[in-house]
């Protein structure tokens, strides 16, 4: 064990972090907007909205994320003429890819809640929106926000995959330095360790979320 | 421009020698996630196991386990078993691991699979034996029977019912993470489909047609176990998903 | 036949479920558990046939030290049959099965013995054409039934009830309660833990009051019936 050779290179791999930590941000509030109207369309009696986000979240969640994004990279030149930027091909893939796994959160957290809630709701005389907006989002949200955050830090460890495509966020920089130095031992658990840190304090968040929503659906 | 620029050539699907480089490929990203498969049960059901025993040390253990694997990135760990794991031997065992395992990085691949998807069989096991309810094991053990028959009689053909559909789903998830170990070399099917671009720039072609793989197999998969649940099924009791 | 000596119990340093309880019970005795949930009583049924690791205090049960490091207690549990709120019916057994397991398991009788004893008690319970069937076919009060059938084939010396008919809807509590009456009145020791005050009053040689982990109040059924001006019980007894 020598730590020198992570000291020596501690500010740029850690460089390479704020690409991984943008990259993971990005796919997250992205996925999960695209991921929402993925659940509601999925949700919806109309054929033609049911369908098509039926065959697309089957078909992302039947791939590996990998192969996602050198099919983008390889569809989009063969689309517009132009070659892909390594950026843009990997946030495209992991928000079309990611979108697929949270809107399958989203519907699940929204079946959740029984249908006597809404017979409730309406009963009370609330329309159909307000029984949506007061009484079944709140719950459902509640419902699926640990899964949601178990997700995300998915998506953190996910981000490892732009590598493939030569973005040089943390783990290729942490590669790099390993080509140069030949000190794998040290270099791959000392990035081993960066995620998890990070990672498991997500963990953490969504186990006490979680045991929060078992206190309260239990109230 | 763009689309009217490219011509579709399928044939690099069939057309030697790229045809049989994919259905290589194909083998290799079964033998894969096969192999891994295996040793994500048996570790995965130990320390599952590990984690509901009543011992504080077992305990300890399992859930560290679980949390270091999965709280860490597949590719770190890939990379880990593929750079790293061989210069942790004492020479003589390197000097014989390059010497004779020429697929290195396969097995490199099938342990690094193995032991990231055991983690997540452990947890999926876990809550399978968790879902069963106190009074069950209570209502046997009243009987007079022992520890072992408990388990052997009552909670684990119990808990195998309640598991089949979460272990499908982790099975799914190995096969298709199998598509990583393209980083360390190994040539899967994700592997092949990038490689022959290389040859013939038809990636798009044969990225298309690993997809159509990748989900054939597991429409395949998911079928044969609706069948195998259908089979086990406990008569009236609705099948939980 | 049970003898409960200053039995406490902690399920952690800040919740006490049992609170240095005694009780005393002979054969052939039917003696009932109530109280408001919480209080304690499904704890100390347990503690009968030693599923509960109480910290302090002993049971000793027809001569037998339950939590004595030397009792074989499988063979205890053996002696003592038990029957639970949700049935506990093994799911992927069927009636028939559900029955013969520990008989063969633990008594070690053949498959043809163990399954004529079954039978033999299914028609007691009154469900013989069920045999075959699995448990989710059935209705609650006849799961409850084969409940109380996969107890008794272990030929028990003590019948342990914790709230047997709690779960199941009105018109079922009946059939189980006949069964249960009929065992009380075959000499059958039994411990059952219920809020059916019209069962406690009519077949229990004793009621137990339980409240806040302790045993507040014992006497017979009409004791009860006619003491309602006593503090702690007279609010459950009216309120139910």
């Amino acid at each position: 064990m020598d730590l020198d050779v992570v000291s020596d290179n501690f500010a740029f791999m850690m460089g390479g972090l704020g690409l991984t930590v943008q990259l993971a941000v990005i796919t997250i509030v992205c996925g999960l907007m695209l991921g929402t109207l993925l659940a509601l369309a999925r949700l919806s009696s109309r054929v033609w909205l049911y369908w098509p986000a039926t065959a697309y979240i089957h078909f992302f969640r039947g791939l590996p994320l990998i192969l996602v994004i050198f099919w983008l990279y390889f569809l989009f030149p063969v689309i517009t003429g132009k070659p892909m930027q390594a950026f843009a091909a990997a946030i495209v893939s992991f928000i079309v890819f990611e979108a697929a796994y949270f809107a399958e959160i989203i519907r699940a957290g929204i079946q959740s809640i029984p249908e006597g809630q809404s017979m409730a709701a309406r009963a009370s005389g609330l329309t159909g929106y307000q029984t949506v907006r007061y009484v079944i989002l709140p719950q459902a949200l509640r419902n699926m926000v640990p899964a949601l955050v178990t997700q995300s830090v998915v998506i953190f460890q996910d981000t490892s995959l732009a590598y493939v495509i030569g973005l040089r966020e943390f783990l290729r920089r942490v590669n790099l330095v390993d080509a140069r130095e030949a000190r794998s031992v040290e270099l791959y658990l000392f990035a081993g360790a960066v995620y998890f840190a990070i990672c498991s304090a997500g963990s953490l968040a969504s186990q006490r979320l979680e045991k929060r929503r078992e206190r309260m659906s239990l109230a | 421009m763009g689309i009217l620029n490219y011509t579709f050539d399928w044939s690099v699907l069939w057309r030697d020698p790229y045809g049989g480089m994919l259905v290589k490929g194909i083998l290799t990203t079964l033998q894969l996630s096969l192999l891994a498969w295996l040793i994500a049960l048996v570790l995965g059901l130990a320390v599952g196991l590990c984690r509901v025993l009543p011992l504080r040390f077992t305990r300890l253990v399992g859930g560290a386990y679980v949390q270091v694997f999965r709280n860490t990135p597949l590719l770190v760990q890939l990379f880990f078993w593929y750079f790293a794991a061989p210069l942790l031997l004492p020479k003589p065992a390197q000097a014989w691991l390059y010497d004779n395992v020429p697929n290195y990085a396969f097995w490199a691949g099938v342990v690094a699979l193995g032991t990231y998807t055991a983690s997540r069989v452990a947890e999926q096991f876990r809550a399978g034996l968790m879902a069963i309810p106190r009074d069950q094991y209570r209502a046997a053990y009243a009987t007079g029977l022992t520890t072992v028959q408990v388990y052997r009689y009552v909670i684990a053909p119990f808990a195998l019912r309640l598991i089949l559909p979460p272990f499908t789903t982790e099975f799914l998830t190995c096969f298709k993470n199998s598509a990583l170990a393209m980083t360390i070399g190994v040539m899967e099917v994700t592997h092949t489909a990038y490689y022959i671009d290389s040859f013939t720039w038809h990636g798009l072609e044969t990225t298309t047609a690993a997809s159509a793989v990748y989900l054939c197999i597991a429409a395949c998969i998911t079928a044969g176990m609706a069948f195998t649940e259908k089979r086990v099924r406990i008569p009236g009791m609705i099948v939980r998903r | 036949m049970i003898q409960i000596q200053h039995v406490s119990l902690w399920y952690d340093k800040t919740h006490k479920a049992l609170d240095d309880v005694s009780e005393s019970i002979r054969r052939g005795q039917t003696v009932v558990i109530c109280g408001p949930s919480g209080s304690g009583k499904s704890s100390l049924l347990r503690c009968i046939n030693g599923l509960e690791r109480f910290q302090e205090g002993r049971v000793v049960v027809d001569g037998v030290s339950v939590r004595q490091p030397g009792t074989d207690i499988h063979k205890l549990r053996a002696e003592i049959g038990m029957v639970f709120q949700h049935f506990e019916l093994y799911p992927h057994m069927t009636v028939m099965q559900n029955i013969t397991l520990a008989p063969m398991r633990v008594r070690k009788m053949s498959r043809a013995v163990a399954e004529k004893k079954a039978m033999a008690l299914l028609e007691r319970v009154g469900i013989p054409e069920k045999a075959s069937r699995f448990p989710e076919e059935l209705s609650g009060g006849q799961k409850q039934r084969v409940a109380i059938a996969r107890a008794l084939a272990m030929e028990p010396k003590i019948m342990l009830f914790d709230e047997p008919t709690s779960a199941l809807d009105p018109e079922m509590i009946k059939e189980v309660l006949d069964v249960m009456t009929d065992l009380a009145r075959e000499g059958m020791t039994m411990v059952v833990v219920t809020h059916e005050m019209g069962f406690a009053r009519g077949v229990a040689d004793r009621i137990v009051f339980m409240s806040q982990a302790k045993i507040v109040e014992t006497g017979t059924g009409s004791d009860f019936s006619s003491a309602r001006k006593t503090k702690g019980p007279a609010s459950f007894w009216n309120g139910s």
